[in-house]
């Protein structure tokens, strides 16, 4: 308890410093004035009764000093001078504050902003309960598996899976379409969520035949039941059945990947579902036990699978089933992407530090006759490097907050450019992590690169220094060639980072010039499903489609047609199916094809072209024999020396007589999961010869003259017409869906290209300023050269080549940097090599010609000098 | 008149004493009543009472506050606190020790 008072006196003391010092004075001089007086008294003169009292007094400037020392502040006091004396010098010279903080700020901010995404995404925990333990199984999988899984495993605490489907709600003002997740009673447990309002369903309701729940998400409660604390037991109607609220999801809650409104059991809603093993379409997250490891549960697994497949062979044959951490699952996409964007925004730190650095040093050896004359009046040596580094540091901090500006304005753009990756994960802002990261950056910026000009200060020889007139002493030439160093490797890193962005937009040019095998323009594309209730059956939705194309097909300027998955929508059915008069094959063995089916002009709406055979007419119809179009990877794959006209296709897994279905024609390939994904074979099947009544979904796609929010209405209006309670989402022009599919890339594109920029303009800077202080420097030389007769043409030369000497040694260095960088980045480009030749060249080419501009400003400035003004200059 | 410079690290010691007889007393009293009492023997370098009564105000052996002379000047008064008369009785004991010791080394025959 003692120090803790000693601790309170000392900081009692440091706020009331300069009340201690007049207290300090105020007695001393008491006490010098009672002791002249007693000499005086005892009859000295005045003079000498003062200095006798003096003497006998010490040496009162050094007691205060130590009286000052005792109380421990001393390096405070320091520091606080040294700060004020810096901002001092600091207001002195704008311009170099201004750019100086400019540089850090650009390169913090852009590190603080993209450190922020990888805060969020990366190093972030998953919003659920001890997020470490969660799993997911890549594959999807049915109910009934899920089920023996969650029997048979010995590592799973809990397990649950989910499909999310759209149905309609009807209860709003007009009929809207919310997105039901279907899960099991596992699911929501898995997940560990407790709802605000109510309860989860229990594993005995959870049951073929159970009773009809739903839980809702926060945000449903709060549009569809106003928030109502007693939301609990209302009933609402989802795809025209009832089900009664029985809880209300935290605000903080949503499913890792997927988007739902409300959950509800699959197998009350799906009394089928449990039957169903070979219908794949459940997403299932997996509770690992206390203290088993990733690979004890893969193994595991791996052995449940084993004992499925040999149980359901025809089912289950080919069952893997693999593990992967949830966090790991959900930012596998964009780790790459954004641990090299991390990579180069470092490089543009490094960049603004050199330049920083080179500023300070420009700075010392202009200070250093200052510096010098502290010295020669006994600063030590440890002073002036505190000094030079509060200054250098004072002026980091102030580039890292001006960094927090530019970084939280980074991070809004970074947020609007975000890919739909990113976008799920929303923990994406500058918390404490980010403001420290920032601090430590910045303070350490200013220590560090502080560090070579606060050595110069110290090297300061007095004698020589002061002898010197203010050129090639050892100290200047040895801060010369650091800025040289420095500004090689801006030079250097610049590249490297040009070539990254390069690299970037030769590939995304390439991904976006890739055809896709439709043309979008002027199409838009929209979802509808049949309630079951009303379309259970294959005929009533054969109807229903038919009359609505005749219906669109009638509007001026519009073709319409319908299938089942849009290329780039974002969904797949793939089938199994057998080759007429092939060897067979082992059952739940057979190939896997993409499987659509289509309804009016779909190929020439999308303009897909037909490579052979005929198209679909309005007589392949129902009672009609089958037909099939398949596209030309098909007939890669399975035809590929003989004419697939004609040949005979059925799915596998049929009951039944076989439906034989023949090959009319075959259709161009389309990128349908993304221009940079392989196409997959396919088979396009008529809607109205579909034999399957679940499916019941379709998307629209509709070609106008203007594609415009009236049409968009227009088309409503007639599906209302025909039934008034058919919900419409996802509408969408087929030229955002392709926007959409490259977001990722052009996210990284523009991100590095930006920093590319950011460094070349830095780089340029550098380059820039060292040449003018060079040019500076060598005014005197320059003016005798003149003098002499040397021809403006040969000081151009002069300064040129040294500057192209630092560019030629900063390319040829960032080239090999390049070369050992840019293979970390392979995965991110698309069809371009890490070593693309032309890009190399071309980059380097750029850097050259921007490095001798700016270099020529500076030889301009030389060739003006005159030899009378620069010899006078002594 | 010759006079002693205090042996080194009695100055506490004697400050300590000097306010355990006396009360409050400002620095220049404490000056002279040293002087005094040694008749004149001891001389302390007065100016380095000074940062001595800081160490022992940090300490908090001794408080200070501001009052008013007989010749009414301001001057700051010291005063010995419970923990100053703790200090005083250890560095007396302390400083018997080694007074003791040297007496006996010095007379040691």
């Amino acid at each position: 308890m003692n120090w803790l008072r000693e601790v309170a006196r000392r900081l009692r003391m440091l706020v009331h410093r300069s009340q201690f010092d007049a207290d300090l004075e105020e007695e001393m001089h008491l006490h010098l004035e009672l002791r002249q007086q007693e000499h005086f008294e005892s009859g000295m003169t005045a003079d000498s009764a003062r200095a006798a009292a003096r003497r006998r007094f010490g040496n009162a400037t050094y007691l205060k000093e130590e009286s000052r020392i005792a109380w421990g502040w001393e390096w405070f006091e320091n520091l606080a001078q040294d700060v004020r004396y810096g901002a001092r010098i600091l207001r002195k010279s704008p311009g170099f504050t201004a750019v100086a903080i400019l540089t850090l700020a650009l390169g913090i901010g852009a590190n603080t902003a993209i450190f922020s995404v990888i805060n969020g995404v990366l190093l972030s925990p998953l919003p659920y309960k001890n997020p470490k333990q969660l799993v997911v199984i890549k594959e999807h999988d049915s109910l009934p598996n899920v089920i023996d899984i969650q029997r048979q495993t010995r590592s799973f605490s809990q397990g649950g899976g989910i499909n999310v489907e759209k149905m309609d709600y009807i209860g709003a003002t007009e009929p809207v379409q919310v997105r039901v997740g279907l899960v099991n009673a596992g699911f929501l447990e898995t997940l560990g969520v407790q709802p605000v309002l109510g309860r989860i369903i229990s594993p005995a309701e959870d049951v073929q035949g159970g009773p009809h729940l739903a839980m809702v998400s926060n945000h449903f409660w709060q549009d569809y039941l106003g928030s109502d604390p007693h939301a609990v037991g209302y009933t609402i109607q989802l795809g025209g059945n009832s089900y009664t609220v029985i809880g209300v999801m935290p605000a903080s809650f949503a499913p890792p990947a997927e988007h739902a409104d409300v959950f509800v059991s699959l197998i009350v809603r799906d009394p089928g579902a449990g039957a169903e093993r070979d219908l794949h379409f459940l997403h299932t997250y997996w509770r690992l036990k206390e203290g088993v490891t990733l690979a004890q549960a893969q193994a595991d697994m791996a052995a449940i699978d084993r004992r499925l497949a040999e149980q359901y062979p025809a089912e289950e044959k080919e069952r893997k089933s693999q593990l992967v951490p949830l966090h790991e699952w959900l930012v596998g996409d964009v780790r790459s992407a954004l641990l090299v964007l991390f990579g180069a925004v470092g490089l543009v730190l490094l960049i603004a530090c050199a330049n920083f650095a080179s500023l300070l040093m420009m700075r010392a050896v202009a200070e250093r006759r200052e510096l010098v004359i502290r010295a020669a009046l006994g600063a030590g040596r440890g002073r002036l490097i505190r000094k030079t580094l509060t200054e250098s540091a004072l002026l980091s901090v102030l580039g890292g907050a001006a960094g927090l500006l530019f970084a939280k304005l980074g991070t809004s753009m970074l947020l609007t450019l975000r890919p739909e990756e990113l976008a799920r994960l929303s923990g994406i802002h500058m918390d404490t992590r980010v403001l420290l990261f920032v601090f430590v950056v910045s303070v350490l910026t200013g220590i560090v690169f502080g560090m070579a000009p606060a050595w110069i200060a110290a090297r300061a020889d007095v004698a020589e220094a002061l002898k010197e007139s203010g050129r090639s002493t050892t100290a200047s030439t040895m801060g010369h060639s650091i800025r040289r160093i420095l500004v090689t490797s801006e030079l250097a890193v610049a590249l490297v980072l040009l070539v990254g962005a390069g690299l970037l937009i030769k590939g995304f040019s390439r991904l976006s010039s890739i055809n896709p095998g439709f043309n979008s323009a002027n199409v838009m594309t929209m979802y509808l499903q049949l309630p079951k209730t009303r379309y259970g059956e294959i005929p009533k939705q054969t109807q229903f489609r038919r009359e609505l194309l005749t219906r669109l097909n009638s509007l001026p300027g519009v073709q319409a047609a319908m299938v089942t998955d849009i290329p780039l929508g974002g969904n797949y059915v793939g089938h199994r199916f057998v080759i007429a008069g092939r060897p067979p094959v082992a059952v739940g063995g057979e190939p896997k094809v993409q499987t659509l089916s289509v309804m009016g002009d779909y190929f020439h709406v999308m303009q897909i072209p037909l490579r052979a055979g005929r198209d679909f007419t309005p007589l392949d119809r129902e009672g009609q024999p089958l037909a099939a179009i398949v596209n030309e990877e098909m007939v890669r794959e399975f035809f590929p020396h003989e004419n697939p006209i004609g040949m005979r296709i059925r799915w596998a897994g049929d009951t039944g007589p076989p439906q034989w279905m023949t090959v009319i024609g075959v259709a161009g390939d389309v990128k349908h999961s993304g221009l940079n994904q392989p196409t997959d074979p396919a088979v396009y099947t008529p809607f109205s010869q579909n034999d399957e009544a679940w499916r019941r979904f379709m998307m629209l796609a509709i070609r106008a003259r203007d594609v415009s929010p009236g049409l968009v209405e227009e088309v409503k209006k007639q599906i209302w017409s025909l039934d008034g309670q058919i919900p419409v989402s996802d509408v969408y022009a087929m030229d955002e869906l392709i926007a959409v599919s490259l977001a990722q890339q052009r996210f990284n594109m523009l991100l590095l290209g930006l920093f590319a920029a950011l460094a070349l303009i830095l780089a340029a800077v550098g380059i820039y300023g060292a040449m003018a202080y060079a040019v500076n420097q060598r005014t005197h030389e320059i003016g005798i050269r003149t003098a002499l007769g040397a021809q403006r043409r040969d000081v151009l030369r002069l300064v040129m080549r040294d500057g192209a000497k630092i560019a030629l040694f900063g390319i040829a260095s960032g080239i090999a940097g390049a070369l050992a960088l840019t293979r970390l980045m392979a995965s991110l480009l698309f069809e371009v090599k890490p070593t693309d030749p032309a890009t190399f060249a071309g980059v380097a080419i750029l850097l050259a010609l921007v490095a001798l501009a700016a270099c020529y400003i500076p030889a301009r400035r030389a060739m003006r000098v005159d030899p009378m003004v620069a010899l006078r200059y002594e | 008149m010759h006079r002693d410079e205090i042996p080194p690290g009695t100055l506490y010691l004697l400050i300590l004493k000097t306010l355990g007889r006396s009360g409050e007393m400002h620095g220049y009293e404490i000056a002279n009543s040293i002087q005094r009492i040694s008749d004149d023997v001891l001389q302390v370098e007065e100016g380095s009472l000074y940062p001595a009564l800081q160490r022992m105000l940090i300490k908090g052996w001794v408080t200070a506050k501001w009052g008013t002379t007989a010749g009414n000047r301001r001057a700051r008064y010291y005063q010995l606190t419970a923990a100053g008369r703790k200090q005083l009785a250890v560095e007396m004991s302390q400083f018997e020790r080694v007074i003791g010791a040297i007496t006996r080394v010095i007379e040691a025959v």
